[in-house]
């Protein structure tokens, strides 16, 4: 739906709102990129708005929440205005923190030599008069307000400064001032150096607690670099995923173009831990009606993305709404081309749910790595849990058979001994069903059959023998006379073989991340076979 | 005779002598000089444009000042634009230049308009967009013609000019605003429906349906093919729209699609013999590719 708010309504909005103190807060909502209010808008426009909010911002006091806004401006933006609004926006920060140094010194690089004259005056206005300032200016500036703060990039702008021939002579004086001032007094935040405020980083990088389901897009089809058709269930479930999204027409080389490289570079990372078969990735075009697949393709390639089944470029069959809805994706449109986006980086577990959000700031790869593998580990460990909490159930079912077939009573003396123990009145808590002893009998052998199966897979036969000893044990109990004293051995050699079974499978497990602390008593039961993997186990630890 | 051999050989020694710099820089910008003389030494300053302030001002003071001749401001133009493709050296001098030009961007000439929203256009100016756009939807405020408009918005694919680019395709000002309008929305996804009906209708000209044959390539291949297969087939198309299709197929046509096309191939195969200099050229050119 587009709504119908003429620039200068917007204006007025952003106004009135930064006016009211109980409403500032309402401008962030007006920094989100998929705001309604910047559909069906151009670029320029986008710019134009965007930039009146931060400088609106710059008039009230800058929020932890509109901070990461201001932040991901420094870090990733092209545009003069923006950049020097944002700027003007951080100084109304609470109190200057060495970790906006690099952010600033940053964006001085990438906006130098698109240092263009921008006015705050009024909105819409462009700098062609005497009223201007310029992003460069708006920056040295917030460098000065930062003063010692702004010590780890003091070196930097020592250098910039040793180029007087490179600069606006009108700067040079207000670089001089940002030096002073930052060689001046000491910092106020040495004890914070370098570290963003408490809880900002959570802002841009953060793991979800409660996973929405992927349901929604489950069934969208991509097509992918090769032309090829696959649902979103069919790619991205199984395995965790890291997810990319850009656009190729896309002219802010800090955001989608480097996003791409960043993903190659995730690619190699993952190769080099033995880990691409493990984890996908993945870059889903913003723009699929432009971008074909032969783009796409090429766009990946020039990029050095590895493409193949497990590594793909994908744009939607059906466009990008149902995608931009599940992700909940920062980006706007004018028809069907981008106006504006930010930087993000999905993490999915193996169900296709968002498991981690990397979004608006430049995500370090190793970072998105090692998130991917703590994801993969976390699903690896709850199989895990599964399994043995399977094993367990399996062993005390086993030993329970293994127990019922040993004390079932089978003749009537039995009977009248068991009711001299419990008494009349507990005659009908007995149980009594002539076919349920052939059924203990037979859990007893599946028991049997299934701690053979674990002795097997992790090599280890001393359970085997304790459960098939405790067996034998039970049933010679059974059929001789006056054995019944040594049934209660056979249960407890029967059990015994049920826990040393359920343990060996969860040591071998274990296997991959320990080398040592099996015990002798394991080690007597070892194969060649196994010894083999230790030593291998050993070396690729080492 | 031998003085006045002489005094030519003098005379042309003199001029031949490169002068300074600031010697070029002083008569530039000089009104005392010769219209002449000052845009020649204007040619000869822009590497030093930026080598000191006062230099620059006076550069953009000629450029700004709308009583000195067009002739000596358009080559200030010039000269300021030749610096700045120096990117490093012109970052000293890129703040106050693009406010010049957005100062000039509103001149009484025509000329000087033009070229200057082209600067800015090029570097994705907003203001310049947001000028133009005013201009193509209020004719009133128009500072260039609406094709120079559309041809000079067509820089930056995010300016929001397709919905006005669409409007101008079916109510056009003239002919050249069409295929200006045209050109612009062959980077918009949502058009190629437009480019194929254009393509196809026997009653626009060559031009706009060359236009639209071009724009289909890049948007939408494979219609591209079936339109280009479908004006081959019709004999009564003409021969200049067949040449078009005829390349486009050779070019970049579906290989295997095309090669099992025995209809196709059989009805270029006789235009190679029958039809005009040009289509039988292509047409040659497509049977050395599939055969025949």
């Amino acid at each position: 739906m587009v709504v119908e708010v003429t620039e200068t309504e917007f204006a007025s909005l952003v106004s009135e709102r930064a006016a009211d103190p109980k409403r500032q807060h309402e401008l962030l909502e007006l920094l989100r990129e998929d705001n309604e209010l910047y559909d069906q808008r151009g670029a320029a426009t986008t710019a134009r708005m965007r930039g009146w909010v931060l400088h609106n911002l710059s008039l009230c006091s800058l929020t932890d929440e509109a901070l990461i806004f201001v932040l991901e401006e420094l870090d990733t933006g092209t545009d003069p205005y923006l950049v020097a609004a944002a700027a003007r926006a951080l100084r109304s920060y609470a109190r200057p923190t060495s970790a906006f140094a690099p952010f600033v010194m940053r964006a001085i690089t990438h906006i130098r030599y698109r240092n263009e004259p921008v006015s705050f005056e009024s909105y819409g206005e462009y700098g062609d008069g005497d009223n201007v300032t310029t992003p460069v200016q708006e920056l040295l500036t917030t460098l000065r307000w930062l003063g010692a703060n702004a010590e780890p990039v003091l070196s930097e702008l020592e250098q910039l400064r040793a180029q007087p021939d490179r600069l606006p002579r009108t700067l040079l004086a207000s670089i001089d001032e940002a030096i002073k001032a930052i060689s001046g007094k000491e910092a106020v935040d040495n004890d914070f150096c370098c570290s963003l405020p408490l809880g900002l980083k959570d802002r841009f990088s953060w793991t979800s607690n409660s996973r929405r389901g992927c349901e929604p897009v489950e069934s969208v089809i991509f097509e992918d670099h090769n032309n090829e058709l696959i649902s979103f269930g069919d790619f991205f479930q199984g395995q965790p995923s890291i997810v990319v999204f850009f656009y190729t027409r896309c002219d802010n080389p800090l955001k989608c173009s480097l996003s791409i490289t960043k993903l190659a570079r995730i690619q190699e990372s993952l190769l080099e831990r033995g880990l691409a078969d493990k984890i996908n990735t993945a870059a889903i075009t913003y723009d699929p009606e432009f971008d074909s697949s032969e783009r796409i393709r090429g766009y990946g390639q020039n990029r050095s993305v590895q493409l193949n089944t497990r590594h793909r470029m994908l744009r939607a069959c059906d466009g990008i709404d149902s995608v931009r809805k599940h992700f909940r994706l920062g980006v706007n449109f004018i028809e069907s081309l981008v106006n504006r986006h930010r930087v993000e980086v999905y993490i999915l577990d193996s169900r296709g749910r968002i498991a981690s959000v990397f979004e608006r700031i430049h995500w370090n790869e190793q970072e998105v790595v090692e998130r991917a593998i703590e994801i993969l580990h976390e699903e690896s460990e709850e199989k895990s849990q599964a399994r043995n909490k399977k094993n367990a159930t399996a062993s005390t079912l086993g030993t329970m058979a293994s127990l019922g077939v040993a004390f079932f009573p089978k003749c009537p003396i039995c009977w009248a001994a068991y009711l001299s123990v419990f008494g009349i009145a507990g005659f009908d808590r007995i149980p009594y069903a002539p076919w349920l002893q052939p059924v203990l009998a037979l859990v007893m052998l599946i028991n049997l059959a299934s701690v053979w199966l674990r002795s097997r897979a992790t090599h280890r036969m001393l359970s085997f023998c304790f459960a098939a000893g405790g067996a034998a044990v039970i049933i010679m109990s059974k059929l001789s006379h006056g054995g019944k004293k040594f049934a209660i051995w056979g249960v407890l050699l029967t059990l015994a073989g049920s826990v040393l079974s359920a343990l060996g499978t969860r040591k071998k497990r274990q296997l991959g991340k320990e080398t040592e602390g099996d015990s002798w008593f394991f080690d007597l039961f070892r194969r060649d076979g196994f010894t083999r993997t230790k030593d291998q186990t050993t070396k690729s630890t080492a | 005779m031998t003085t006045k051999l002489k005094a030519t050989k003098k005379s042309k020694a003199k001029s031949a002598k490169p002068r300074s710099t600031r010697a070029a820089m002083s008569v530039a910008t000089s009104d005392k000089e010769t219209v002449k003389a000052r845009v020649a030494a204007m040619a000869e300053v822009p590497l030093a444009v930026c080598e000191s302030d006062k230099d620059l001002q006076s550069m953009l003071s000629v450029l700004r000042d709308q009583a000195q001749p067009i002739e000596v401001r358009l080559a200030a133009l010039q000269s300021i634009q030749a610096a700045s493709f120096s990117v490093v050296a012109f970052e000293s001098c890129r703040s106050d230049y693009i406010a010049t030009l957005r100062k000039v961007a509103t001149d009484p000439d025509l000329e000087m308009r033009q070229r200057v929203l082209g600067i800015l256009a090029r570097e994705k100016d907003g203001f310049a967009q947001r000028k133009l756009l005013e201009g193509l939807e209020n004719p009133e405020k128009e500072l260039v013609p609406p094709e120079k408009a559309l041809q000079l918005l067509s820089y930056d694919i995010h300016a929001e000019a397709y919905p006005i680019a669409r409007k101008i395709v079916n109510n056009p000002p003239n002919e050249e605003a069409k295929r200006e309008a045209l050109r612009l929305l062959a980077a918009d996804a949502k058009s190629a429906p437009v480019f194929e009906k254009l393509l196809r209708d026997k009653n626009e000209t060559a031009e706009i349906r060359q236009v639209s044959a071009a724009a289909l390539q890049g948007l939408k291949p494979e219609k591209l093919q079936e339109s280009a297969r479908e004006i081959l087939l019709d004999d009564s198309d003409y021969d200049e729209i067949k040449a078009t299709s005829l390349t486009a197929l050779t070019q970049f046509g579906d290989k295997d699609q095309v090669n099992k096309d025995a209809a196709l191939k059989k009805h270029v195969n006789r235009i190679s013999t029958k039809g005009g200099a040009k289509v039988k050229r292509t047409a040659r050119q497509f049977i050395s590719k599939y055969g025949r």
